[in-house]
């Protein structure tokens, strides 16, 4: 497929470029410290839920609102036209435009304009769009579309912009940042003056007084709506708050969580027509629709609609900052981006990139608006599974076998066997017990070049289970054990280690053997059918197994049955009471040490001195808010805690993203989080998840031999070992 | 209590960028004005320069006040000088209602903003601003009403912060007691 290759060769350019790579991973750690600050003495997660609240209000009332906003904004002489999709919205402008004789229209910043691709449509009319924001400016010399929300030509440096306008202006300009912000200053100042009309955008469209506000730093935007005699705006439906207070909320977060500025240099709040060179302005807002109500009807996307734009699922987002965003989006780039490219370009041309989230939840955790991205993207992913296919790799591995427990597993252990010649034999410790190079012909050469894989464990945890002795005579509790495939079949030392620490804690664990895998990969790979049948063989089995929790050691595991079990059942009445009564108990391993049982305070004794760094998984951390409980745990057991940077971010694991979707992303992620472990001169790093395990202990591994990953679990057995 | 709001709009103000200074009257404003603007200066004539009869102090201290209108005064004026209408502490903003077009004129345009405020119209934050803000949207006449957070900035060039992109390049924010405590009025 054309546009198949076209997405990889696109791929693996970015990451032959690692210039741009580095200039994103240092804007995203300048980002996380002065969002941190623009924060401080707030409530960001209270914020954020009162924004989401005020957002769904206005969805559930948008047609009353809608109506509301035009009869306040005409009158106050404002015209309003509403625009099906862009290319009416495209016309009206072209017409008003050919009506008033304007041949020239300067532009502040409008996202929608660049959806619309409005600067195109109006050369084909003979008319001139200027962009006034410096980065649009850039990107418009320079042919290109933006590969940020909020600053458009971050892709760029100094000295192709130097180039761009010495191009322009035909005098030579040094690639000088206060030279090049200068000449746009004087250059651009004209633009204004000699516009017949004024466009911008709108960051909001408030019902109640029919204004419209904007949000932003130059000051090119006041500017267009001041000097020319016509204003136009040009805005998404999805702009519309209530009242002014909603308004000032938005601005409460939008400047904070895009650039960590309390406030931007300019907020301007403009009604109707205002007056101009001693007579009135003339106004007219042009609202889009252009898939946004469809967004709106959508139950499980429409939450998207809350965004307000601010480019932080950008920011924080690992595959962002290793391929930049005109690779990982369309107009609209990055998490957010999939979703909206879906919706106003067609799933069509979100295909690729809804395959390229890695699924860390970086963006969840950061959205301003509460969106659960990651769960409409996985949605929409199974969307393009059923209009595209999936692969014929995940076909027969998902359909085929996975949903059948006995042959899964059976299959598994006869790999354990057959995989001996290409293992390393003598190394029978757990962290030696890896794959050097893969024989299978239809991987790709690339897969153990740069990090070494697991090989299968000789017996699995399913198989140990009977044998390991549990010597706890008055149980406090009986747990459930959801083992996971990573800790059933990878690393089966990790459950027994836990099984150790719970029963010195006087805790027993029983393991439901008809329990399967959680789904989860089939799931991402956007096979909900799997999915379901798979949810319906685990909750069955933990329901028999009538324990007082059910503890996971894999932060993934743990997400499925407190969220996606239930999720993935509730249309299934049978089901979704038995799914929902184990999402209540089920929790992460060390979550239920450290909050049901205290064991921090009962762990103190053991003194081992040991420095470890901590790798907080995406799914623990981000999924399950929990991160502190392993290193109070690990604390208390003896262990010094030397932190990473950027400990949570994630480690390029991302299941079957390292291996089938995007192993050239992965291994820029797992590089960089190898060089943040090496740089803490520890040499364990212990973590909660066997996929990240699975990630570092080949990448780390083939980096230095000397820093060994393990789980914390085992950590804690090693410490119990030791004082006995 | 004002006078904590008061600190807090002068630290927060200083943070983006804005001079911020304290003056004991309106003369030593209008002095500080004179010996700092360069180039032609706007002075909308608002209900408050005309009470406090601005544009003659100026004039009269030397400054080179521009009489004509606004438009003609060139692409980049040398400065503008207005009062505001009130502040946010919390951000360092000034509000001020810009309906009329001189008003627009004169903190877009030039290279310099001076603003005179009076500490009793600074309020503790934005949400503190909802009711003023709603007044102003009474009825339903047109209104342009700015937000200024420090002087105009830009990090579109490899994500520098460079200040001076399309507004003043600088704001000084003269603060004044005794000139207004209406928030109506500018």
């Amino acid at each position: 497929m054309a546009t198949n290759d076209t997405y990889k060769k696109s791929v693996e350019a970015a990451i032959a470029n690692p210039k741009l790579s580095k200039a994103l991973h240092l804007f995203g750690d300048a980002y996380l410290i002065a969002r941190e600050n623009a924060y401080r003495g707030l409530d960001f997660e209270a914020m954020r839920t009162e924004l989401a609240a005020i957002k769904d209000e206005v969805r559930v009332r948008r047609k009353e609102l809608l109506a509301e906003f035009i009869q306040n904004a005409e009158a106050a002489g404002s015209k309003v036209f509403i625009a099906k999709d862009t290319k009416e919205a495209n016309d009206y402008v072209i017409n008003l435009a050919k009506q008033k004789g304007a041949r020239h229209i300067a532009k502040s910043k409008s996202m929608v304009s660049e959806e619309a691709h409005l600067n195109k449509a109006l050369e084909a009319h003979g008319i001139k769009a200027s962009e006034t924001d410096l980065g649009e400016w850039i990107i418009q010399l320079a042919g290109q579309r933006p590969s940020h929300m909020v600053m458009p030509a971050i892709h760029m440096f100094k000295e192709e912009v130097a180039e761009l306008f010495t191009k322009e202006c035909g005098t030579r300009l040094t690639p000088e940042i206060k030279t090049l912000v200068d000449h746009a200053r004087l250059r651009l100042r004209k633009e204004y003056f000699n516009a017949d009309i004024g466009l911008t955008g709108a960051n909001f469209l408030v019902a109640n007084t029919g204004g419209i506000g904007l949000v932003t730093n130059e000051g090119n935007a006041r500017l267009c709506a001041t000097l020319p005699k016509v204003h136009v705006v040009f805005a998404g439906i999805h702009k519309l708050v209530r009242n002014i207070e909603d308004a000032i909320k938005i601005t409460r977060l939008l400047p904070r969580n895009a650039t960590g500025q309390l406030l931007t240099s300019y907020i301007t709040w403009i009604r109707g027509a205002v007056p101009v060179n001693g007579e009135q302005k003339e106004q007219h807002i042009v609202l889009i629709d252009g898939g946004r109500e469809a967004l709106y009807e959508s139950k499980v996307c429409q939450n998207a609609l809350r965004c307000i734009q601010c480019g932080a699922c950008a920011n924080v987002c690992p595959v962002y900052q290793t391929v930049g965003g005109h690779v990982f989006g369309s107009i609209y780039i990055s998490a957010i981006g999939i979703i909206l490219t879906a919706f106003y370009e067609g799933l069509d041309k979100a295909k690729e990139i809804t395959r390229a989230c890695i699924g860390c939840r970086s963006c969840v955790a950061v959205c301003p608006s509460k969106i659960d991205l990651e769960e409409i993207i996985l949605h929409l992913r199974n969307e393009v599974t059923k209009d595209f296919g999936m692969g014929v790799v995940k076909n027969v591995a998902f359909k085929a076998v996975m949903k059948n427990r006995g042959l899964f597993h059976s299959m598994v252990r006869a790999a354990s066997k057959l995989q001996g010649p290409i293992t390393h034999k003598n190394r029978s410790d757990s962290e030696r017990r890896i794959i050097r190079h893969l024989p299978l012909h239809f991987m790709d050469r690339d897969f153990t070049e740069w990090r070494d894989l697991p090989s299968i464990a000789p017996k699995s945890f399913r198989d140990q289970f009977d044998s390991i002795p549990q010597q706890v005579t008055n149980p406090q509790y009986r747990v459930g054990f959801f083992v996971g495939c990573g800790a059933d079949f990878v690393y089966p030392e990790v459950g027994v280690s836990m099984i150790k620490v719970l029963n010195s804690l006087n805790v027993e664990v029983v393991f439901p053997k008809s329990q399967n895998c959680c789904g989860i990969p089939a799931l991402y790979a956007g096979d909900t059918e799997t999915g379901v049948d798979l949810a319906k063989q685990s909750v069955q089995a933990f329901t028999d197994a009538k324990v007082d929790y059910i503890l996971c050691i894999c932060p993934t595991c743990t997400m499925a049955i407190k969220r996606d079990f239930v999720d993935r059942l509730a249309d299934h009445p049978q089901w979704s009471a038995k799914a929902m009564a184990l999402s209540s108990k089920t929790m992460d391993a060390s979550a239920f040490m450290e909050n049901i049982l205290g064991a921090s305070a009962k762990l103190k004794a053991m003194g081992t001195g040991k420095a470890v760094t901590y790798h907080d998984s995406c799914h623990l951390k981000r999924g399950s808010n929990v991160w502190k409980e392993p290193r109070a745990l690990l604390l208390a057991s003896g262990h010094d805690i030397k932190e990473m940077k950027n400990s949570d971010r994630c480690c390029g694991f991302g299941g079957t993203y390292s291996f089938l979707s995007h192993p050239q992303i992965s291994r820029q992620i797992t590089k960089d989080k190898v060089e943040t472990i090496q740089d803490t001169g520890v040499k364990t790093v212990a973590t909660d998840c066997p996929g990240c395990m699975i990630m570092l202990k080949g990448a780390v591994g083939k980096a230095d031999e000397t820093i060994r990953c393990v789980h914390t679990m085992e950590l804690l057995a090693e410490a119990l070992d030791k004082t006995k | 209590m004002t006078d904590n709001i008061t600190e807090r709009f002068i630290e927060a103000a200083k943070r983006v960028g804005a001079e911020v200074l304290r003056m004991n009257t309106l003369q030593d404003a209008v002095t500080y004005i004179k010996d700092t603007a360069k180039g032609n200066t706007l002075v909308p004539e608002t209900s408050l320069v005309k009470r406090h009869h601005l544009r003659a102090l100026l004039s009269e201290a030397g400054a080179d006040v521009f009489t004509g209108k606004f438009r003609n005064a060139g692409e980049l004026p040398g400065a503008g000088i207005t009062f505001c209408n009130f502040c946010l502490a919390d951000t360092g903003t000034v509000v001020l209602d810009s309906t009329d077009e001189e008003m627009r004129l004169a903190t877009t345009l030039p290279e310099m903003h001076f603003i005179l405020v009076d500490p009793t119209k600074i309020l503790r934050d934005n949400l503190a601003a909802v009711e003023p803000m709603t007044a102003f949207h009474q009825g339903n006449e047109p209104k342009f009403i700015a937000y200024i957070t420090g002087p105009s900035r830009t990090a579109d060039i490899e994500r520098v912060l460079t200040i001076g992109c399309h507004g003043p390049r600088e704001v000084h924010i003269l603060l004044v007691a005794g000139i207004s405590s209406d928030l109506m009025e500018n």
